[in-house]
This record gives C-alpha cells, sequence and structure tokens, in this order.
C-alpha cells in the first residue's frame, strides 16, 4: 500500500520534472507590492520602510518606482528578463509611462533599471548607469544590499523630481475606465431608447431583459470582455426596469420618454460606475509602458 | 418567447460575420508603429555613431581602418529610406536590414579594439557613450522583438480563414520579418568586458 503510494509520488514527480524543463525562463514575480524579494535579502523593516518611501513619493510626484530581487534570471539576460517584468507589471501611469523598476539578479550578481518611456530624460541610461556603478554597486560588493538599494532608489527618486511631470490625480488609476465611459451613454440610451420599444412588445420583465442583453451584446462586441458586457447589460436592464417603473408611477407621463430619460440621467449608474474603490493595501501598475531603456551593471 | 428568440439569433448571426477586415487593419497599424520604433532606435545609434568615433579617434588614431568601416557603415545606414513602404518590399527590407547589420559588426569591431586602450577605457566621455550605446542596443533589441511579434500576428490574421478570404480581396500581402540568419549578429548587443583580452 505504502509501497504504491510512494510509486505513484515518484512517478508525479518524474512527470513533473518532464513538464517543466530547465531551460525555461523564470516566471514573472506576481506584483504584491512595491518592493518585490524572492531572495530573502531584505528584512520586514527594510522591505516596510522602502515601500512607504515610494509610497510617499507616488502621492507626491505620481510617478511609480518598483523593486524586485530575483535569485537568478537565466537562461535569459537581466535585459530580457526586465523588460518582461515591466511589460507584464505596468509601472507607470498610462500614457505618462512615468515607472522605472530596479531590478536585482543577486546571484547571478547583475542589476538594472529600467527605465518607462517618460522618464528616459529625466532617468537618461547615463544617469541611470552612473546610479549604479556610483552608488548600488559599491554597497553591493560589501554585502549592503539593503543599504545599496535604498540609496539608489532615494538617488532615482531625487532624479525623477527634477522632472517636471502632471501633477498625480487624487482618484486611483482605473485603466479601462476610459473606454467604458462612452459605454456608459450608449447603455443609457439603448436602454431608455429602445428599452420602452421593448417593454411596449414583451412587457416589463422581458422587455427589460432584452434590453439589458442587447447592451451585453454591444459591449461585448466593443470590448470583447464578458464580464464587463455582463456588468452593463445588468445596469441597462436595471435602468430600462426602473426607468419603466418611474413612468408607470410618474402620474401622467405614461410611457413619455421625457421621464424615462430622466430618469435614466439620473447619474446613479454613472457615479457607481466610475467610483470604483481605492484600494490604498495593495499596489498595482498604472499602465505605463517601457521601450527597453536604462542601464545594467554588476559587482 | 419567440420574439426573445429572433432577436437572439440575429444577435448570434450578427457575431459570426466576423470577417476580419478590422482585425486585418489594426494589426497593419500596429505593425507600423512598431516599425516606426525600430527605424526610431536605429536612427538613435546612427547619431551616437559621429560621437562615438570622435571619441575613439582622440586615443586611437592608428586604428584607421576600423574607424573608417563604422564611418562608412553609418553613412550607407544613413542613405537608406526607412519608410514605411519599406515594408511591402521584401527586397528593400533586406537591404535596410543588411546595412544595420553591417553596422553592427563595425561597431563590435570597433569596440573590439577599444580594448587596447585603458586610457581610453577610463575616459568618462567615453563611458558615457558606450552607457549610451548599450542603452539604445537594447532598445532596439526591444524594438525588433515588438515588431517581429506583431508582424507575426499580422501574418497569421492574413493567412487564416476566413480573414485571408478578406485579404485577398483587398490585396494584403504578408510583411517581412527579421530573418533568423543574422538574428544573433544584430540583437546581441556589443558587450564592452573590462576583464578579457581582446578577442582577436
Amino acid at each position: 500500500m505504502t509501497l504504491n503510494v510512494w510509486r505513484v509520488v515518484f512517478v508525479a514527480a518524474l512527470v513533473l520534472a518532464l513538464a517543466f524543463p530547465a531551460f525555461a525562463d523564470v516566471a514573472i514575480p506576481q506584483l504584491t507590492g512595491r518592493v518585490v524579494d524572492q531572495t530573502g535579502t531584505l528584512s520586514s523593516s527594510d522591505i516596510a520602510s522602502l515601500s512607504q518611501k515610494l509610497r510617499d513619493f507616488e502621492t507626491r510626484k505620481g510617478s511609480q518606482i518598483a523593486v524586485l530581487i530575483v535569485p537568478t534570471t537565466q537562461p535569459e539576460t537581466i535585459e530580457q528578463f526586465s523588460i518582461r517584468v515591466a511589460e507584464a507589471w505596468k509601472i507607470g501611469r498610462k500614457k505618462i509611462d512615468d515607472g522605472a523598476i530596479l531590478v536585482v539578479a543577486k546571484n547571478d550578481r547583475h542589476l538594472r533599471i529600467e527605465v518607462g518611456y517618460g522618464l528616459e530624460g529625466a532617468l537618461t541610461d547615463v544617469t541611470s548607469r552612473r546610479i549604479i556603478d556610483e552608488i548600488i554597486t559599491p554597497k553591493f560588493r560589501s554585502g549592503d544590499f539593503a543599504g545599496g538599494i535604498a540609496d539608489g532608489v532615494e538617488r532615482m527618486i531625487r532624479v525623477i523630481d527634477g522632472e517636471p511631470l502632471p501633477v498625480p490625480s487624487p482618484t486611483v488609476n482605473f485603466g479601462s475606465l476610459d473606454d467604458l465611459a462612452p459605454l456608459f451613454i450608449v447603455t443609457l440610451f439603448v436602454s431608455v431608447g429602445i428599452g420602452g420599444a421593448f417593454r411596449a412588445a414583451l412587457g416589463r420583465l422581458l422587455g427589460s431583459i432584452a434590453t439589458g442583453g442587447i447592451i451585453a451584446a454591444l459591449s461585448w462586441f466593443i470590448l470583447g470582455s464578458v464580464g464587463l458586457a455582463l456588468a452593463l447589460g445588468g445596469l441597462g436592464f436595471i435602468i430600462g426596469f426602473i426607468a419603466d417603473l418611474f413612468s408607470a408611477i410618474t402620474p401622467g407621463t405614461g410611457r413619455s420618454r421625457g421621464g424615462s430619460w430622466s430618469s435614466g440621467s439620473s447619474s446613479g449608474g454613472w457615479s457607481s460606475g466610475s467610483s470604483s474603490s481605492s484600494d490604498s493595501g495593495s499596489f498595482s501598475g498604472g499602465g505605463g509602458s517601457f521601450g527597453g531603456g536604462g542601464a545594467s551593471g554588476s559587482w | 418567447m419567440r420574439k426573445i428568440l429572433t432577436v437572439l439569433a440575429a444577435l448570434a448571426s450578427l457575431s459570426l460575420t466576423n470577417c476580419g477586415y478590422n482585425a486585418i487593419q489594426s494589426e497593419d497599424e500596429q505593425i507600423k508603429a512598431n516599425w516606426s520604433e525600430v527605424v526610431n532606435q536605429y536612427q538613435r545609434r546612427a547619431d551616437l555613431v559621429p560621437n562615438l568615433v570622435n571619441s575613439v579617434k582622440g586615443f586611437a588614431q592608428q586604428e584607421k581602418d576600423v574607424l573608417l568601416g563604422v564611418t562608412n557603415a553609418r553613412a550607407k545606414v544613413g542613405s537608406i529610406q526607412a519608410t514605411p513602404e519599406v515594408l511591402n518590399d521584401p527586397a528593400a527590407f533586406q537591404k535596410f536590414q543588411a546595412a544595420q547589420g553591417e553596422l553592427s559588426s563595425a561597431l563590435s569591431r570597433l569596440l573590439v579594439v577599444t580594448e587596447n586602450y585603458p586610457q581610453l577605457k577610463s575616459d568618462a566621455l567615453f563611458k558615457d557613450l558606450m552607457s549610451q550605446l548599450e542603452g539604445t542596443e537594447n532598445r532596439i533589441t526591444v524594438a525588433r522583438n515588438r515588431y517581429i511579434k506583431s508582424v507575426q500576428d499580422y501574418n497569421v490574421t492574413i493567412r487564416s480563414f476566413p480573414s485571408n478570404l478578406t485579404a485577398m480581396v483587398f490585396g494584403y500581402k504578408e510583411k517581412p520579418n527579421f530573418s533568423v540568419a543574422n538574428e544573433k549578429e544584430i540583437s546581441t548587443a556589443p558587450k564592452v568586458d573590462f576583464n578579457t583580452a581582446p578577442a582577436k
């Protein structure tokens, strides 16, 4: 019995070993915070103070900086690995692209400052190289990783501070909101306009369902995201339903479009859609893009 | 109930009539954008070269032929127009690629030569130019990879059914991609290694 169990375990291990060949690229770490340390190099207090510093910097300047420490990037070079990380994490604000990532591959003894498009004027290749060569690596050589990273980040912050950037907006960046805004308007129009016709033909409940379905289909066409489409469809259903009730209880309006229009535009759906909850605890990239700017070094 | 079914059937048939025309448009546009980024970064490298040559000249005048090689390769790159029309002409694309490859190898020869001049290597200006060159080479690599990816997407779209019919009707052809033959030569950035003897 136990022998059988062991055999199963052994076979499973073998299958796993075959499924993940040794030459696979290092997986991109989860963006769990502003400082991601996969090597246990930094103490929790180091990470806390560094994250706090970066958070304050972001609220003050709007620009995002992240720090990543991995054991190795083999078989990729650090440049290949860190551009993949940058593309996945999307540090920095969308369209401003003011993000930077400090990547340290501890066992390879390589590090890199990856600079987003918007910061290439401030954190030039030469400046990044100097921060690496003159500030970070001397401390790394003496084994002071926490100090090297803290000083390097400090200098990056000071360099970026000299760059005029758009002021940070108080609201949290919800990337696809720009794409959603017109759809809310479409939702309103469709649910109020077409919804009326549907309700006349099918009755209140079925008519509202059909309205919601049409909106969902439309949003799915435009956005290509099922979740968002369902959400908007639900919104359309509710608006259709409420608009109908509204015109039903409003004396004298009957199915007047004015009545349902004003109830539809009472901006309830609008504001609830746009006020996405800002979770200050977690951290996510704002959608900034990178093009390989920055510099690498070793110690 | 039947009405709802009719509505749903109409919607379903609508969603199936995806001829891929819009996909081809957006992917084509993406290729153009990525291509301009590639050209942009190559241009950045070309702009760096004269400064680099001058900075090396100050310390290593006797390396005339290497310096001349870089200057000539740089001139050749400058003479080729890299407009988006290049993308629809495989021959022109090859020419562009060959010229850039030549500049790449001329630059790596120059970097090998600089190994013999310790004074040059410790020169602050030369160091700055080197980090700029390295950064630019890395940007070129990134831009090229993105271009390669977008061309792959596009080529798959115009070869798969049913969008291939659309492509045929509107005359969209496959785009040339960076060939793998000199992929290595171009994409490996010249490395400045201060510890090893020159490899020549």
